[in-house]
């Protein structure tokens, strides 16, 4: 589904990326970890299509297709959905307005029928109930006066509505009490499935406990250094992520 | 006086002598209001109070006395159940709703109320000072009637509107004026619509005096909905009593070239005033706002909001000040200016000002000129919406702050109707 090669990417004159390679498969989810600055926001950023990010070399395939040649708008119409790391506040815009317009944006994309209202809210609702959200988040402005918990959750409540092919998330798991964290987990868990892929981007292995991944890998200095299980994850929760990049200097 | 300027008046002085025959009892007061006129001349471009905005294409224009062509005019759907239309500064009885004014008020022309004992030096007032001073003076000269609005002590009458439309298929001008006053203890909504076509260039001068009693609230709804080929001058001059509200909304949304003067004094304790509008500066649009706030007498409260798009050629200008004047002790000032630019060849240019002369006061300003920010942009587009609606949505969120406070539901659904409508036009222009 995804393939990364070589991927070099920069802001400015400083390099991130440093050639990155990764595949991904339907129906697997992947645990990208890392120390902070190894470059794993940069990785979430660039497949999203934020400005600012320069790739300077390598590709990005997505369904066989140049992602790195779409628009922002263009990747989440072909079932690219990044989970933001901070969620933006937009005042004035309303929270049922965007789950709405995004949503007809990937249908029409799809050649699906617009959801008419009825239809639009029994299915919201059913979504909010298990993000555990209040329906009063509807009639607010996106993201507006939330908690660092209620940010998260309106994103993977925007997830389970968009059902895309691709979920990124940017450390999602970041600033969410425990019980906040199981609401997320198990948003996450109930969009799994063999034709979705997952990619979880995360500094701790905490997350990890609740949504258990296919596959670890260990992103330092712009390049992934080490690719694991499941296990691997709890490794680096023992023992840090030095001993990664001391093996990779041996190696 | 500047030969140069003085030039312009000629051609207002013969439209004044044409008119004269005409002003019966008036006479001298407007004689004495053209002089005035005569006096100030046009700006010059060092006249601080149009820094930003160029009369020169106006100065060169001679328009005949009387508009010759009063036509037909088209009007969109009343907005209350009764309304009253003004063409070409005329009121036009029959083209508004027929019967009585709501219970609480009184509609009376200029020399209906003269008769009536009242002086014309009221009827007729010019105000003084500020940029637009000359152009009072000139509707005050040339207007062809004052339609005097009064809502009676203690009544609370239905909401009016107020269609002031500028016709004609020949370039021509026009001085509408009207006169409210909201007697003590009153409550009154009044939606001033000013509305003209692109078929000929036209100059509406308008001037509305308002008068608020103690302890009464007047909310006025302006919607400037003009051609793009008008020249669109006005003057609101507004003195409030002891623990009286003035409210203002104003949607300034076509014109091609517009000025609003806003003149508000809190003339007694108490006595409030909240002043809230938008514009929308696209195409070659010109829209310059003042606003001026006398805080006179101790605990009296004024707000300033207002917000302003530009985009393409357009050029917005908005000077808002608050002076609280020697003994406005506990009073209260704020004014905050809020201006988006759409695109790069657009331009604000905003000063809010406050002059303190008193100790015991809150006062605050603020100002802020940008773009849409480029994290929402993403973030929504992130989200499968199209740059265009992206900025569309990001766009009416800012106007809509304003909007949403626009408490009369028609007008407001009407403003925010025209924005979208706008604003759909404009982003589907661009690139």
């Amino acid at each position: 589904m995804l393939s990364i090669r070589n991927l070099h990417a920069q802001i400015g004159a400083r390099k991130i990326l440093k050639g990155l390679n990764l595949e991904v498969r339907a129906g697997e989810v992947h645990a990208i970890m890392g120390p902070n600055g190894s470059g794993k926001s940069t990785l979430a950023s660039v497949l999203a299509g934020r400005a600012g990010y320069e790739v300077t070399a390598g590709t990005v395939e997505y369904l066989g297709q140049d992602l790195l040649e779409m628009a922002p708008e263009e990747r989440a119409r072909a079932g690219v959905f990044l989970a933001f790391q901070y969620p933006v506040e937009i005042p004035g815009v309303n929270n049922t307005y965007l789950l709405k317009a995004a949503l007809n944006a990937v249908r029409k994309h799809r050649g699906a029928a617009e959801l008419d209202a009825f239809e639009f809210l029994a299915m919201v609702r059913e979504k909010m109930k298990l993000m555990q959200m209040d329906e009063s988040f509807l009639s607010r402005g996106v993201n507006e006066g939330f908690s660092g918990g209620e940010k998260k959750r309106n994103e993977i409540l925007q997830m389970a509505v968009l059902e895309p092919k691709l979920a990124v998330l940017d450390e999602t798991d970041s600033g969410l009490d425990i019980d906040a964290l199981r609401v997320v987990a198990n948003g996450v868990n109930s969009l799994r499935g063999p034709d979705r892929a997952i990619v979880l981007v995360t500094h701790y292995q905490r997350l990890l406990d609740y949504i258990a991944p296919d596959f670890v890998h260990v992103l330092s200095d712009g390049r992934i250094l080490k690719s694991g299980d499941k296990s691997l994850a709890l490794e680096l929760e023992r023992r840090g992520y030095d001993w990664v990049r001391q093996e990779a200097q041996v190696a | 006086m500047n030969a140069v300027l003085a030039e312009p008046i000629l051609g207002y002085r013969e439209a004044f002598e044409a008119a004269r025959p005409s002003f019966g009892p008036a006479e001298a007061a407007r004689a004495a209001a053209f002089e005035r006129f005569a006096e100030l001349g046009f700006p010059s471009a060092r006249d601080e109070a149009w820094k930003y905005t160029n009369l020169r294409r106006l100065a060169a224009r001679r328009y005949p006395a009387r508009n010759p062509d009063s036509t037909a005019v088209v009007l969109d759907d009343a907005l209350t159940p009764f309304r009253l239309i003004v063409v070409d500064g005329l009121l036009r009885p029959e083209l508004g709703t027929q019967g009585s004014p709501p219970a609480g008020l009184t509609l009376r022309a200029l020399e209906v109320a003269r008769r009536d004992g009242e002086p014309l030096s009221a009827l007729l007032r010019v105000p003084a000072g500020g940029g637009t001073e000359r152009f009072a003076a000139l509707n005050a000269a040339l207007c062809p009637d004052v339609l005097v609005i009064d809502v009676a002590p203690g009544t609370s009458p239905e909401p009016i509107e107020i269609d002031v439309a500028a016709t004609g298929s020949e370039a021509g001008m026009s001085h509408p004026r009207v006169l409210i006053r909201a007697a003590r203890g009153s409550t009154a909504r009044v939606i001033l619509r000013h509305v003209g076509d692109d078929a000929a260039e036209r100059f509406v001068n308008a001037v509305a005096d308002v008068e608020v009693g103690a302890d009464a609230v007047l909310h006025l709804y302006r919607l400037l909905s003009q051609g793009d080929r008008s020249f669109h001058i006005e003057r609101i001059e507004a003195t409030v009593g002891q623990r009286g509200t003035f409210v203002m909304h104003d949607a300034q949304l076509g014109a091609g070239l517009g000025r609003l003067d806003l003149n508000v004094r809190l003339a007694a304790p108490e006595a409030a005033t909240e002043l809230t509008g938008l514009f929308l500066a696209d195409g070659s649009r010109h829209l310059d706002t003042h606003l001026h706030v006398d805080h006179l007498a101790v605990g009296t409260r004024s707000l300033q909001d207002y917000r302003g798009v530009a985009a393409g050629r357009g050029r917005a200008v908005f000077n808002g000040k608050a002076i609280v004047h020697p003994g406005a002790q506990k009073s209260q000032a704020r004014q905050t200016s809020r201006n988006l630019l759409l695109t790069p060849g657009a331009e604000i240019d905003t000063k809010p000002e406050l002059e303190i002369y008193a100790d015991d006061v809150q006062c605050n300003h603020g100002a802020t000129t940008g773009q849409l920010d480029p994290a929402a942009l993403f973030y929504l587009r992130s989200r499968g919406l199209s740059e265009q609606e992206a900025r569309s949505a990001l766009t009416r969120a800012f106007t809509g702050a304003v909007v949403s406070r626009m408490d009369h539901a028609t007008f407001a659904e009407v403003v925010r109707d025209a924005l979208d409508a706008r604003l759909v036009r404009l982003l589907e222009a661009q690139p």
